[in-house]
């Protein structure tokens, strides 16, 4: 029986933590990818991080447009000419409280495709407190290579810390 | 035809995905159609064998009222809340001191005939004992002149796996044919 939602791999942070999660080796065989992530950095002081995505271990050629909050306020933001696709599916912050993670999902649709890749994402950071963050970004990488990896690393922070987790997804449009 | 491996692929450091894949990712548990007006729709002994908890659905209430989610029963005021919400004109962000439940909607949709929100909530790692479960939810209704667009986090501050879910209309009841349904998302290698 073909499916139309697969699990492609799964990563969960151990002891110590670490600087980036890749996904390596994506097979070409879906049509979508969606990535749902729970997790916490090292930052500290303002209760949020948010993921960088990169594509085939390139660092340039991408864009991105947000709409966010902040607990108390609204917010809309843009980057140009950027190393990364930044401020994708909020994260918590070691300052936010104790055990608390992120919540958040990335999804690129036609990755195998030779036009340039769109990348739509929405994630929520938490904490026992006023300012939490809320963050939807549409991203782009101008590049019409086939997607064939995924590194994700804190946009602020070194280090993704320990219980984080990052599934990866493949969404086929015929069965 | 080629068999499919079912090595399991969760692993520290970077991963490869070598075409070892695990077809069947997001399953339906269970699905509630209201036949009467109804305060709480419940999701009890959810099966801890999955990843992550998805609930999608369509509502509308007899009142403007909060939609909220209960986990394990427990309604005492732990919740963090925070929103991002759009009204057509302005947007803005809100906290709430912590509730007696996640807000998903802050106010349900007053019935209109025919017309009901929608909404999709995730819980992330739900039987995770080294985590508060954080609850993402984007939810809207739309009026043809007015309505909302909200979207929600909120945490259940516990490192309890959630074995059950509530979807409580806080003050008011969720009215016929309005609609839940739950799902478990796998993790690879499941």
């Amino acid at each position: 029986m073909a499916y139309t939602y697969s699990k492609i791999a799964t990563y969960t942070v151990g002891s110590g933590g670490v600087a980036s999660i890749n996904f390596l080796n994506i097979p070409q065989t879906y049509t979508d990818l969606k990535i749902v992530i729970s997790a916490r950095s090292n930052r500290t002081g303002t209760n949020v991080d948010t993921v960088k995505i990169t594509f085939n271990s390139s660092s340039s050629g991408y864009s991105n447009r947000g709409l966010g909050g902040t607990g108390s306020s609204a917010f809309s933001f843009t980057n140009v000419g950027s190393a990364s696709i930044e401020d994708n599916a909020a994260t918590t912050d070691n300052s936010a409280t104790a055990n608390t993670f992120g919540n958040g999902e990335i999804y690129i649709p036609n990755y195998t495709s030779s036009n340039n890749k769109s990348v739509s994402s929405e994630g929520v950071s938490e904490t026992n407190a006023t300012n939490a963050y809320q963050f939807m970004t549409a991203g782009l990488w101008s590049n019409s290579t086939p997607i064939t990896s995924i590194t994700l690393v804190p946009l602020v922070g070194t280090t993704w810390l320990q219980y984080s987790t990052a599934h990866l997804y493949g969404i086929k449009a015929e069965l | 035809m080629a068999s499919i491996s079912l090595k399991y692929k969760s692993k520290q450091g970077s991963l490869t995905a070598p075409g070892d894949v695990d077809p069947g990712a997001m399953i339906p548990i269970a699905t509630t159609t209201l036949s009467t007006a109804t305060a709480t729709v419940t999701f009890s002994n959810i099966p801890q064998s999955y990843e992550h908890l998805q609930i999608r659905g369509i509502s509308a209430s007899t009142a403007s009222q909060a939609i909220l989610i209960r986990c394990n029963n427990d309604a005492t005021n732990i919740y963090y809340n925070h929103e991002l919400v759009g009204d057509g004109s302005n947007a803005s962000a809100n906290s709430r001191t912590p509730r007696t439940g996640a807000v998903i909607m802050p106010q349900g949709m007053s019935a209109t005939a025919n017309i009901f929100a929608g909404l999709v909530v995730d819980i992330l790692d739900y039987t995770n004992t080294n985590k508060y479960k954080t609850i993402r939810s984007l939810s809207g209704n739309d009026l043809n002149g007015s309505g909302y667009v909200w979207f929600n986090s909120s945490a259940f501050p516990s490192t309890s796996a959630v074995t059950q879910i509530d979807l409580v209309n806080n003050g008011s009841t969720f009215v016929q044919y309005s609609s839940f349904a739950l799902y478990g998302i796998k993790r690879a290698g499941a």
